[in-house]
């Protein structure tokens, strides 16, 4: 009975002890969980909507047509982030978003050098052609092309 | 000698190879994906058609390079790191196809005056 009513007394510290490491443990859980990352990744919808963007510029650029690996790589990475964003997996989501946008990015300057290369043979195409045919002397009167004009 | 006098022998000794063991420790620690990005940075960034019409393009490979090699000497998370790597591989496949555009459009550049 004096032991009960002694509030600084021995009785006081079977209790106290194990309430201070109640404490201690739910710090701990505490500091463990803010630096998972659970709690600190956020959605990244900037990234996801670039991604999408590039992926219409790509499509835009012929990139369909020729860089279809990469531009179906891309679209292949931006449904898995848009997946992962609907089951909160934040962090697999901004990694396949970037994904996806530079894949898309690849395929456009992929597409763009190929135009660019294609539009360089044919025009160098043409000038040999036309070379060819002034080295032959002038063209001659029936030519049907001269018709016309 | 004057530390070996003031620490003693054994103790500089220890500490010395404590000192060599942890830096050799450094740099056998690799990752592969890491190295292969970086040796195809270094290629690219040998090639003068690239350095020289995509300067640009290399660059943000760089800067992802960098970031992916921070990301290993700080805290070794070999997800992000694979990651930040094919990010860089792909960049540097970027600068090469834009070096490949600019140069037909040179070529365009060059064609054009033969025409008038």
């Amino acid at each position: 009975m004096n032991m009960i009513s002694d509030p600084n007394g021995e009785l006081m510290q079977p209790r106290t002890k194990p309430f201070r490491a109640w404490i201690i443990a739910s710090l701990v859980v505490l500091f463990a969980f803010e630096n998972s990352g659970c709690s600190t990744a956020k959605p990244p919808t900037e990234i996801l909507s670039r991604a999408e963007m590039d992926l219409r510029a790509a499509s835009e650029a012929r990139a369909d047509e020729f860089a279809p690996m990469d531009l179906q790589s891309a679209r292949e990475k931006l449904e898995g982030s848009k997946k992962a964003m609907a089951a909160k997996r934040y962090e697999d989501a901004r990694r396949l978003a970037e994904s996806a946008q530079v894949e898309a990015e690849l395929a456009t300057a992929k597409a763009e050098a190929e135009l660019t290369r294609r539009a360089a043979d044919d025009l160098r195409r043409r000038l040999d052609t036309l070379r060819a045919e002034t080295e032959r002397g002038p063209i001659p009167a029936s030519s049907p092309a001269s018709g016309k004009e | 000698m004057k530390l070996n006098v003031f620490l003693g022998r054994r103790t500089v000794y220890t500490a010395l190879s404590l000192m060599a063991f942890l830096s050799i420790g450094c740099g056998v620690v690799q990752n592969p994906a890491l190295e292969r990005a970086r040796d195809a940075y270094n290629r690219a960034r040998q090639d003068r058609e690239i350095a020289g019409r995509a300067g640009v393009a290399l660059d943000k490979a760089r800067l992802t390079l960098e970031q992916a090699e921070r990301v290993w000497a700080e805290e070794k998370d070999v997800t992000e790191v694979e990651h930040l790597a094919y990010l860089a591989e792909k960049r540097i496949e970027i600068a090469r196809a834009t070096a490949r555009r600019r140069l037909a459009a040179d070529d365009i550049q060059q064609l054009n005056p033969q025409r008038e």
